[in-house]
Order: structure tokens, then sequence, then C-alpha cells
């Protein structure tokens, strides 16, 4: 029995939710209030099919977590429902019907919206009470009424995400008629459920299903794949064992035959129907519990919904693990303020989590690109073959080789994700994070940050009897505050060590020494009104008052002691663990735990979250500044020649959490011992467990201005860790490649080599082979997603504009939404606009077309190189932009454009260029006498672009892992892509050059 | 087509011979560069080499049925044929040059790849599968290759090696029965231009080759060479003239002065008897395989002489029926990059059994995109098969299953060693020309 799937279907359980309790209510009004309420409740929404809506209605003692609170609790009216679409379903009927009522209550209770159901249900049913209440102005919301129903599910037994279970023998029986796929179903009641905490035995992983998938259709000649009309062509499946490190199966399905493939069960079916409905089985037979893959949340998935649709299979979308039960595709939107506004698809598959890579990818690391080949290339070091959509319907029309051919790279494509997924450890890290937080699994997707800290807030919360308010939602809010500022940073180049003082977990160490939680905030009313004494509370530098924990010991902070200590025993247990799995489960934790920290304190910040408090934030943040500020007025108090030591200490930028000091002295060994010193003597004067860490010595250190610096990075006085970067390097995506490279070769030659006029002479070469012409394309490509067609964008785009003129030259291979517009900028008439003078490289190598190294220079490396260079060179502008060798250019003739349309192509001598009337001569009589070396030249060059054409297409069979076949990637991202492109070019002209030398 | 030396006291007559150019293989004149990709090239190999060894498996393992990669079963032994493809830890990938990011250490680059990871996958049309066993050992194979293997599938799916086949040597004309000494002499490496060349040497070398040196027995021995070969490395270019755009008018001089020096000393050589000069590395031609011949531009002097060959790079030729062929020496300083021998002569006796005399092209040596053919097969077995711009002297007679006779010539660098290589026609012996000038003559 080991490793199947069990769905339980567990009874007994109730969405239920709080309301205060009007004063005057006794437990006598209750069964009245019931009835009324159940009466209201059926007239508005008859037939929803459940005998009660309102189950029970229980009179409890709880407190509300918001404010200080002197009496220990309030009564309060625990309202159970009988399904959980009750709440929402009826709000928007119910408010409407008091919308007369809701104007003007709004104003009181800024809650009102978003529980408007349950208030406005509440005060219709009795009115009169609560003309009494809001004269007095009292409080009346709802309590977690706005918790989902699985969570509050989880939360009430105890159960995290990636939990184990254990249901006594006895307590459940088999279910007689099977509702789901799973290989085992019970019934049993939620009181029998026995959680365990994934501690010892139960922290192992359980051994999921994995399938990666990747599906391939035959899209038109110029249009992204539409499921109206173009068809599924193949599917490739992966089934994985978690912990295993090979598939178990590898299948792929296609339409029509298929060539063989060594291990790899080819089915190949003559109709898509048959295709679909094949996987439709697979997926019910193998019975995955989590489906990966590349962009499948958005793309695959609904695309083979949509598509059997299209092709009216009515039954295909049953891929989740209850029977009947239909996926259906919705839009979604997700906003967070970390990740910003994403619209997405969603695609329900109960019982299956769905972890889409491209997502994950998207949350957790900065890239360049997102694209399935650069991200593979980044973390898995290999180039993956990019075959371009245009090319596939060729593929799948040919014949059974060429639909091998895709087969192919459609298993690769759901290989990749798998990969990448094992190298990543995102199942390890993920768990953790689900069991760490508390939420199931999909939330950490799918949803932000704070479902993460209301899931832990509402578990302490019920520890602690206390309910949490369910608040309106500001929207995008304007509550913004001063967040954390940096000292102001004393910029230039620092040949001495600079010594790094970090705060370890500032943020929330911060909230714990001062006691900062919603129930120990005393509202400016209470702190008149109570009159607490001094020593009992803390008034932070932006003025509000919070209890110190001897009177009232706060949530926040005591979750977060929970997270950083546990944080430290996994850290402690990861040390001695052995087990490379083991290890793997111990560092996703310490890392979930270490980010759970930390967003707690964004939690109260967030206007957009469930229960924000800007007094909390402003306060930390508040505190924060004054950290550094305390820092840098003790290092500069202690650290002079007054006190004992060699030099003034000197302290030179400060940021969020940290402080660089320059003590003056010239080696790193003692910059090191002095740092060590300051960060014990500073740490004792603040209240624990805030702590002045130090970690690092910067030299040498170049600082441009705030939030920007370099430097080399030493841990040990022997040798430095690494180069270290803030801000300058520029991995933005609308930069070309050029600046990076620049960039990161300047500082290494300032920084490693301390070779500043080396520096200043490779920039100087660098311009001039730009304006030389000697530049690669592919240095000079900037690339931007096409994410709306030409009439989607307000203001002209250069990528933009780009499309469309590709469009109107060849809708076959023209950029669609979706893909990735790589352009360069060419020279164009005088006056153009910028987006008129974007232009496709490959149009560009093609046709000759001259860049406009002006609008580079200007436009992409002048402001970088100038910031790096300002603080350490006189005349930075002048002498690196202006100089000598910005006198030569060379500028090429386009062939295609223009007056040289109308131009007559003769051929010109081969030294001289003077054009010659005997097109069978490469020299004019002229040049006859240099013909030798001349000659020579022109050999050389074509030896240097054979070298150049081997190598680049050799590499491109290797990626491709096959010699006997033509290479088809047109991936962008690749770097040798344009060129591998342009030697195939400057070969054939190259050659038909040096055939003229008749031999 | 021999000269005559016309010597007035002794009137000792050149040898004459018949000299035949089996270079228009190797031409590329006619091809054009229209986007063509490799994979034909091993297209061709394949297809050609297949026929070879489908034919030979009848008689080394009739008993085994012939499977394609993709017919394999598990655990059922069989044949496949397919090229072979080294998976190599150590190999330089051009993506590393551009993308990686700058690091402290500079790219080391070692004289030889191997490494004891390394394992071969073997390739057809159909498929790939990963050999494995002992059999066939990683380090003296390449990709490239086409060799037929018997094995079996394992159920790890890979393929376990059980014996291999190769081509073998391929057939040969028999030797002319000639009773005359004919000497052939090979040169290579002169390097005209280089610091190390000794322009005294170089003479020497021309005025024995002329006759012109010596007493009458070594003039004697002189007149019975019919046929000079220079076997590529003529010039050394100064490098780095042509990376830049610039070239300034003193640089003209400086890049056509060893050019010129060469045109003298070729002019005398072919004053007296026919010259082959093939171009390498070095030389002011193309680098892709094969090379096409050095331009007769570059040699005004010299190209006035119908005794003046220039050709390409392999060449191949017959002198009195005597089937010569060789190279600059690219195609075994690859193998020795990619794969281990004791010796050079290892090399290319591998080259003469593979049939292939460039086996890692286009992989990692050079070549030209060929659509239809791959003119590095061996179609007949050479007599002399030679190779310049090694390091040092060697030879070696290997003789063939079927009777077949080759001398196989590493000819070391002229300018280093001051040796050419003599072969007697005859009976393919061969033996050094030494002209040092450290000998205090």
């Amino acid at each position: 029995m080991v490793g199947h799937s069990v769905c339980c279907n567990v009874h007994g359980f109730r969405p239920y939710f709080y309301i205060n309790c009007p004063p005057g209510m006794g437990p006598d009004d209750i069964s009245k209030f019931h009835q009324t309420l159940e009466a209201k409740m059926r007239e508005k929404s008859a037939n929803n099919g459940s005998p009660k809506c309102i189950l029970q209605i229980e009179m409890m003692q709880k407190r509300s977590i918001m404010y200080y609170q002197q009496q220990q609790s309030q009564m309060f009216l625990k309202i159970v429902v009988a399904l959980p679409t009750m709440v929402s379903g009826c709000r928007g009927r119910f408010f409407e019907a008091f919308k007369r009522e809701d104007v003007r209550l709004e104003g009181r209770f800024n809650n009102l919206q978003y529980s408007s159901f349950l208030f406005a249900f509440y005060c219709s049913s009795l009115l009169c009470l609560l003309a009494g209440i809001l004269e007095e102005g009292m409080q009346i919301g709802t309590y977690e009424s706005n918790v989902l129903f699985p969570l509050r599910f989880m939360i009430d037994c105890n159960i995290v995400g990636g939990n184990w279970i254990e249901i006594p023998s006895g307590n459940y029986r088999r279910t007689a008629k099977t509702m789901s796929y799973c290989q085992l179903e019970i019934d049993c009641l939620y009181s029998d459920l026995v959680s365990h905490e994934p501690e010892g035995e139960f922290s192992k992983m359980a051994p999921f299903r994995v399938l990666s998938f990747d599906i391939e259709c035959a899209g038109r000649k110029g249009f992204f794949p539409d499921a109206k009309h173009d068809p599924v062509i193949q599917v490739a499946n992966l089934v994985t064992l978690q912990g295993e490190n090979q598939p178990f199966v590898r299948n792929i399905m296609t339409l029509k035959s298929c060539s063989p493939i060594v291990g790899v069960d080819v089915m190949s079916f003559d109709t898509e129907r048959e295709v679909l409905l094949a996987w439709r089985d697979f997926i019910q037979e193998v019975d995955p519990d989590i489906i990966i893959g590349y962009n499948i949340c958005n793309f695959d998935l609904p695309y083979l919904i949509e598509r059997a649709q299209a092709l009216g299979i009515a039954d295909f979308p049953i891929i989740g693990r209850i029977r009947n039960s239909m996926s259906r595709v919705k839009d979604a939107t997700f906003s967070s303020r970390q990740y910003g506004t994403r619209e997405s698809k969603e695609v329900s598959t109960v019982g299956r989590v769905q972890f889409d890579l491209l997502q994950a990818m998207q949350r957790d690391y900065k890239l360049s690109s997102y694209s399935l080949n650069s991200v593979s290339a980044h973390f898995l070091g290999e180039q993956k073959e990019d075959v371009h959509h245009s090319i596939i319907s060729d593929l799948q029309n040919g014949n059974s080789e060429t639909r091998r051919r895709l087969a192919v790279y459609c298993l690769k494509d759901a290989y990749l994700p798998q990969r990448l997924m094992e190298k990543l450890m995102f199942i390890y890290n993920y768990v953790e994070m689900a069991r760490v937080t508390g939420v199931p699994i999909s939330f950490l997707l799918s949803r932000g940050q704070s479902i993460k800290v209301l899931s832990q807030l509402l578990r302490k919360a019920k520890q602690k009897n206390l309910v949490l308010p369910s608040v309106k939602r500001k929207g995008s809010g304007d509550g913004t505050f001063e967040g954390a500022t940096v000292l102001e940073a004393r910029t230039g180049f620092y040949a001495k060590p600079i010594a790094t003082l970090d705060f370890a977990s500032l943020y929330p160490s911060i909230m714990m020494a001062y006691n900062l939680c919603y129930c120990t905030l005393v509202t400016p009313e209470d702190v008149r009104k109570l009159n607490l004494p001094p020593e009992c509370v803390n008034k932070t530098p932006t003025g509000e008052t919070f209890v110190k924990s001897n009177l009232q010991k706060g949530i926040l902070p005591e979750i977060l002691e929970e997270l950083l200590g546990a944080r430290k025993r996994a850290k402690a247990d990861l040390k001695k663990a052995k087990d490379p799995l083991v290890k793997a489960v111990l560092d996703g934790r310490q890392l979930a735990l270490k980010i759970s920290a930390n967003s707690v304190y964004g939690f109260t910040g967030a206007t957009v979250a469930q229960l924000p408090c800007l007094e909390i934030s402003s306060s930390v943040t508040s505190y924060g500044r004054q950290m550094i500020e305390d820092t840098k007025k003790h290092v500069e108090k202690k650290f002079t020649t007054d006190g004992g030591y060699e030099h003034n200490a000197e302290v030179i930028y400060g940021d969020t959490d940290s402080v660089m000091v320059q003590f003056g002295v010239s080696s790193v060994d003692a910059a090191m011992s002095l740092g060590r010193e300051a960060a014990e003597y500073i740490s004792g004067t603040f209240i624990k467990p805030i702590k002045l860490e130090f970690e690092k010595v910067y030299y040498p250190y170049l600082l441009i201005s705030k939030k920007r610096y370099a430097g080399l990075y030493w841990t040990n006085p022997e040798k430095f860790d690494k180069m270290d970067t803030k801000g300058i390097e520029t991995v933005r995506r609308d930069n070309c490649l050029l600046v990076k490279n620049l960039i990161t070769e300047c500082l290494h030659k300032i920084l490693i080599d301390q070779d500043i006029p080396g520096a200043v002479q490779f920039v100087k070469n660098t311009i001039s082979d730009l304006l030389m012409n000697r530049m690669d394309l592919s240095l000079l490509v900037i690339t931007k997603g096409l994410t709306k067609t030409g009439e989607g964008y307000a203001v002209k785009q250069a990528h933009n504009e780009l499309a469309e003129r590709m469009r109107k030259r060849d809708a076959a291979t023209a950029p669609t939404i979706g893909d990735r517009v790589p352009y360069v900028i060419i020279k164009a008439a005088k006056g153009a606009k910028a987006y008129e003078k974007s232009e496709d490289p490959i149009y560009v190598l093609e046709n000759n077309i001259p860049i406009d190294v002006q609008y580079y220079l200007e436009n992409q490396i002048s402001k970088p190189l100038l910031r790096i260079f300002e603080p350490i060179l006189k005349n930075a502008s002048t002498e690196l932009l202006h100089g000598n060798h910005t006198r030569s250019v060379s500028i090429l003739t386009p062939s295609n454009t223009g007056i040289m349309k109308f131009a007559k192509k003769q051929l010109s001598c081969i030294g001289c260029r003077t054009v010659i009337s005997n097109g069978e001569q490469a020299l004019c009589p002229h040049c006859k006498g240099r013909e030798a070396e001349l000659y020579c030249k022109s050999v050389a060059n074509v030896a240097d672009l054979e070298m150049l054409f081997g190598k680049l297409w050799t590499q491109c069979q290797e990626c491709q892992g096959s010699l006997h076949q033509d290479v088809l990637c047109t991936s962008r991202d690749c770097p040798i892509f344009y060129r591998r492109k342009k030697a195939q070019k400057d070969m054939a002209e190259a050659k038909l050059q040096l055939d003229r030398w008749q031999f | 087509m021999a000269m005559e030396i016309d010597d007035s006291s002794n009137n000792l007559q050149r040898k004459q011979s018949l000299y035949k150019s089996l270079d228009e293989t190797f031409g590329v004149e006619r091809e054009r560069y229209t986007g063509q990709q490799y994979s034909q090239i091993y297209f061709a190999r394949l297809h050609l080499m297949r026929t070879i060894l489908y034919s030979l498996v009848d008689t080394w393992k009739p008993h085994l049925p012939v499977c394609t990669v993709l017919g394999l079963e598990l655990g059922k032994e069989c044949v496949i044929v397919g090229t072979l493809y080294k998976h190599m830890k150590l190999k330089p990938c051009v993506l590393d040059e551009y993308s990686k990011e700058r690091t402290g250490i500079p790219l080391v680059r070692p004289h030889n790849f191997m490494h004891p990871e390394d394992h071969l996958v073997l390739e057809d049309e159909s498929g790939r599968v990963k050999l494995g066993g002992t059999v066939i050992s990683p380090s003296l194979f390449v990709t490239g290759n086409v060799v037929a293997l018997h094995g079996k599938e394992t159920s790890a799916g890979d393929f376990l090696v059980q014996d291999i086949l190769e081509a073998g040597l391929p057939p040969q004309e028999e030797l002319p029965f000639d009773t005359k000494d004919k000497y052939v002499v090979f040169v290579s490496g002169l390097s005209v231009g280089c610091s190390s060349s000794n322009p005294l040497l170089s003479q020497l070398l021309v005025d024995h080759i002329t006759g012109h040196l010596g007493d009458e027995k070594e003039q004697i021995l002189a007149s019975q060479i019919v046929h000079v070969v220079i076997a590529g490395n003529s010039v050394e270019l100064p490098t780095g003239l042509f990376n830049g755009q610039y070239l300034a008018a003193k640089d003209h001089s400086k890049l056509s002065m060893p050019i010129k020096e060469l045109d003298i000393l070729l002019t005398q050589i072919a004053a007296a008897l026919p010259l082959d000069i093939m171009p390498g590395t070095s030389d002011p031609a193309n680098f892709a395989l094969p090379q096409q011949p050095l331009h007769r531009c570059l040699f005004p002097g010299t190209s006035a002489y119908n005794t003046f060959v220039s050709c390409t790079n392999p060449h191949s030729f017959e002198v009195d029926s005597v089937r010569f062929l060789g190279t600059s020496g690219q195609n075994i300083d690859d193998l020795d990059r990619y794969s281990n021998a004791e010796s050079r002569l290892d090399f290319m006796e591998r080259t003469l059994r593979w049939r292939h005399i460039a086996p890692t092209a286009p992989n990692t040596l050079g070549c030209y995109p060929f659509t239809d053919r791959d003119p590095f097969l061996m179609e007949k077995c050479p007599h002399v098969y030679f190779v310049g711009n090694q390091s040092k002297y060697e030879n070696r007679l290997v003789k063939g299953p079927e009777g077949q006779l080759v001398r196989l010539i590493c000819i070391p660098k002229f300018c280093e060693s001051g040796v050419a290589v003599a072969v007697n026609i005859r009976n393919l012996e061969c033996h050094a020309l030494s002209f040092s000038t450290d000998l205090d003559l």
C-alpha cells in the first residue's frame, strides 16, 4: 500500500465566522436571531439544495487581536453555516438590498464592504438594535469571515501543507461508491484526524508522483497557436517518483505516425481526438500528485482544454482526481506588491498540484530572460535547441522521421522542467515552506506572501483565543510611509579596506525587541484613557505607543521568535546531517523560515493585505533608521585617535541594514578585527535580540551613489571571495549585452587588477570598435517581450513597431504575442523617431544596414560608464566619450534601402575600390602590383571566417545532439545565434570575393 | 616533364617520371556557401562507409543480424553501423568564449583534451546510443569515425560492445615494377620569415636538390630526384597583421618579404625539376580543409615554370603510377588533441584503417561543408602516405591484409630539424636528407 494515493472524505467540519455580540443580546435571543437569519437566507437564496443554511449560532468569549485591551475577553457570536460558498455567494444580493444603509455606515465601519453580506444581513434582522448601536458608535464587524475554507479547516485541525496525517484504524471506513480516481478512498470524521508535526520520521517527503509534460501544436504561419484552429500534435510525458532521479515512465503521444525513440514509448494516433483522450486516460491511470512543466498554467493546460472544447470532446477535461469533475479555464489576476500584477489562466485540477516552473522561476530568481532555453542554460549549463513554432508545422507535415525529430524536441521540453526542479530542489523548498507557514503548497505559487503570514497569525491567534477582524481592502492604497532611508553615500573610490557591519534580520529583531504587534498597539485614545505607566510602554520614533511584553506579549514577536528559533535549529541540524536528502529538506526549511520571518514586516505594511497596520510597519522602519544612525554615531565616537585607535573611523555609507565603515587601516586583516570589535561593542548598546554582525570587508571599494557600489568581497584575510556589485551590473533586459560586458570588464580591471589606465584603454578600444563597426551584432541586441498588438500600446514602442513591420515583410516568421522581440537600433533619416529606428538583427545582417552607433554610445553605454568612472577619473566624460578614439568612424552602405535601389552594382577593385569595367578581374591596373599582399589579406579574412564558421556550426550540432540532422534551432537567447548567422553570410560573401582572384 | 641539368663536365641526366595529379576531389572552386550545414558531410560519410562495412560484416559476423540504433532490442546480439561521437568533458566550447562570466583565471588550453570520463556514442540517422564495455576505448576513437559494432543493448539502455570492425585498408593498385631508383623528396615547414628559420639551410636544401652541391656521388643521387613536394607551412607571416583594419605602408613589405623570399627559393627548384607546393596552417591560404592551392600571384617568379604545381591540402598524386597521399599535418595534429597514441605513425595507421584521413573534420577540424560527398574518404590505398609539419622524422611500412604496402612518413618541420625526406619509388624505402648547420661543415 506504500505510495498509493488516498482520498479521504472528511465529514463534520463546517465553515464559520465570528461577529461581535451586540450589547444587550443574551443567550435567550439567539434562537430568534437564528430564525430570522435563516429566513432571510432562504428568501434570498432559494433552492441551493441545503436544508438549512445557518447551522448554529453560539456565544463565545473571545478577544479581538486589534489593539491592546485591558479586559481579557468579550462576547462574540460564532455563526456556523452549511456551505463555504454561502458567505460570499449571497453577499452581493444582500448588499443590494441595503445599499442606502451602507452609504451611511461606511464612514464608521471601514470593514463594511468586505464583509457586507454578514453585516448587512445582521442589521436587517435587528434593525431596531442597529439604530442603537450606531448611535453609540460601537464597532460591529465580522471576524475571520475572509478566511478561505481550506485554510480554516487546516488551521482548526492543526494541519500544515506537506503534512503527514494519520487516521487511526477503526476510525474510518472504505467508501462504497468512490468519487475519485485515487487508489484508496475513505470516509472519516474531522475530529479523528491525527496530524503529525514534520519532525523526525515525519519530516520525510511523501513519494509524490510527478508528471512533467509538454505539448506541441501546429500553428499557422504568422500566428501564435490558437486553440480554436490549431491542432495539438504531440504530448510528451515523463513521470518521476519524488526522490528518484530517473523518470519511470517516458512516453509521447503523437498525431500521425512517428518513428520509435530509444527508451520512450511512442504512441501514435490518427486523430487528434484520440491523442487528447489518450492523454486524459494516461493522467487518470498514472494519477500524478504534482503536474509540472514550463508555462503549463498559462499555455499547455488551458490549450488542451480549449482545444477539446473546440473539437467537441465533452468528456476530455476530467484531469483532476474527482470523478466527473470538469476542469475549466478561468482567467485570474494575481497581484502582489512583491511580484507585481500578472494576468494568468487557471485550470482547476482537483487533487493535483500544478507546479509551473516558469512561475517559480519568475518568483524566485531574477533573470534577464525566462525562456526555457536561457533558464536551462543558466542553471543546468546546457543550451537547448529552440524550434520556432513556424517550423513545427513543417515537421509535422513531413514524414514519421520529421515527426520523430519533433517528438525528441518535445520530450526534451518535458525533461528540462523535471531537471530544473531537481536541481533547484523546488519540491523540498516549497514543501518546507508550506510546512513552516501552514498553507497548502498550491497557495505558494498562486498567492502572494501575505497568505503565509495570515495563516501563521490565525494559528497563533487561535491558541490565544484571539480573533482577527476582517478588514475592508483599500485597493492599491496610498498609505505609504517613510521607507528605510539610507545614510548619505560618500561616493568615491576607496583603496583602503571598508568593513561592513550588518544587522542580522533587522526588521524581525526590531519587532521582537520592541514587542510590536497588533495586540500591543495602544490607540491614541487609550493612551489618554488608560494612563499606562511609562516603564510599561515603548514610544516609537513615529510616536506610536506599544505596551511592553510584561503587560501583553505580542503575537507577531512570538511568531518571529519561533521562526528564527526554528531556523537556528534547522541550521544546526543541517550541519550535523549527512544524508543529502535530509540536507536538502533542512536547507529548504531554513530558507523558508528566513523568508517567512522577513515577510511578517511586509504583511503589516501591505495595504492590500488582509490586516494592514501601518502603525507597526512605520515604527519598524523608523527604528531601523534610528539603529543605523546610532551605529554611525557610536562608530565615529569610539574609533578615534583620541580613543586610542590608529585612525579616525569614518562611516561612508549606510544601507537598510548595513553600515560601511572605513577604519583607516590598510590591511584587510586589521579592518576585520576592528570590524568584529565594533560589531560586538555596538550590539551591546541595543536591546536584544537586535544584533550587529561583522561579515565582510570590501577592498577596494567603489561607491557610486546610494544603492550602487562595487567591490571585492573578503571574508578571510588571505583571498577575496568574489567581486560583489550592487545596482551596477545592469542585468536589465532593455540593455544590450555590450553594456554588461563593458561594465563587468571595467570593474574587473579597476577592482581586481587595480589597473585604472587599463580600464580606460579598454573603454576606448570598445568605443572605437563600436564606431568602426567592428562590434559583434549580438552584443547590440536589445530584447523586449511583445505583450500586446499594435493598438494595445498607447505609446509607440520600438519593439512593437518592429513586430508590425516584420509582419508586413513576412507574416510567417514575424514575432507574435508572447514572443520576445530582439532588435537593434539602426541609423535612420534625421529626425526619425526612436521607435522607427528599431530593426530585426537578422535583417540588419542580411542587408548591411548601418547601426546607430551614437545611440549606443549615448543612450546605452555612456551613463553606466560615467557612473563608474566619475568617482575615479577627472573629466571622465571628455576623456572616455570624446577622445581621439572617437574620431574615426566607419559606416556600412545599406544594400536595400532608399537610393541604393536605384544604384547599379558594379565590381570594384578589391585594393582601392575603384570601379573596374572588366568584371573578370579582381584588381584595377593600379593595384596590380600589390596583388600578393592584397590577396593575402583576402585569404586571411576567409581563413578567419572559416575557422569561426566551423566552430559555431559544430557547436550547434553538439547542442542538438545529432550529427546527421540539420540544425533547426532559432534560439535568439543563444550567445552564438547571430554570430552563426553572420558567419554563414560573411562566409558566402568572402568565398565569392576570393573566387574573383581566378586561379 | 623532367628538366635536364646541363652540366658540361659530368653530363648527368636527371631521371624523368610520369606525374598525374589526383587533386580534383579536393577542389571547392565550384562549391558555394548557400546555407548548407555539416550534417550532409556526415550523412555522405556514413552512407559510403556503411556500404563498405555492410559488405564486410557478412564475413566478419555472418550469423548476426544487422540493426539500426532504433531497432536495438534488449539483450539481443547484433551488429550496428554508425558514426561515433565522443562526449568529451574537456573539449573547449565556443559558447564559453562568449557567454561565461569573466573569471579571474585565464582559460587554460591543454595540449590534449582527453579525460577519463569521456565516453563514446554511436549515431545513425535513427538515433544515438551510448556505448559501454571495455572493448571499445574512448581514447582510441574520435568523433566522426564510422565503425561497425557487435554487441547488445543492456537494461540501462547502453550498447555493450563486444567487438569492433573498422573498414580496414582500402584496396591498392599493385606497385609497378621498376628497376631504377627514383626519389621523391618531401619537405615541410620551411617557415620562411620565421625568426628561427635559417636561410642558409633552405638554400643548402635547394642546392642539393638541384645538384649544385657535393661531389659526383651526391650529384648522382640528386639526379635521381624526380619530384619535390613541399607539404605546407612554407612561410610564416607575422601574426596579427590581418586582424586590424589598418595596414601601414611599412607593414606591406613585412608581409610580402617572406613570400618573395620563398618565391626565389622555389624558382630555383622549379627550374630544375617538378615541384608541388601544398598550403599549410601558416600559409596565406584558407583555413578549412581541403585547403585550396596557394595563388599563383604569390609566386610571380616560380609561376613562370610549368614544372611548378600549386596544389591542395590534402594532396594526392601519382608518380610513375606510385600513388601518394598526404596532408600538411592538420588531420594528425587534431587526432593528437582528441585521442591518444604512442606515436604519430599510429595515428596515421589508424586513419588508414578507418579509410578516412580526417575523421575529426568537421567536428574539431575546420572543413568545407560539402553537400554530396566526403573527399576525405580514402577510396584507394596510397603507396606513400605522408604528413607534414611533425616534430620528428619517422617512417613505417604497413602491410595490409590484402597485401597492401604503405609507407607512412612523418615529415619534420624543416626550419627546426633541417631534415627533408626522400622516398625511393622503386621499393618505397625512405631516408632523411639532413642539412644541419650546427655541425660546422
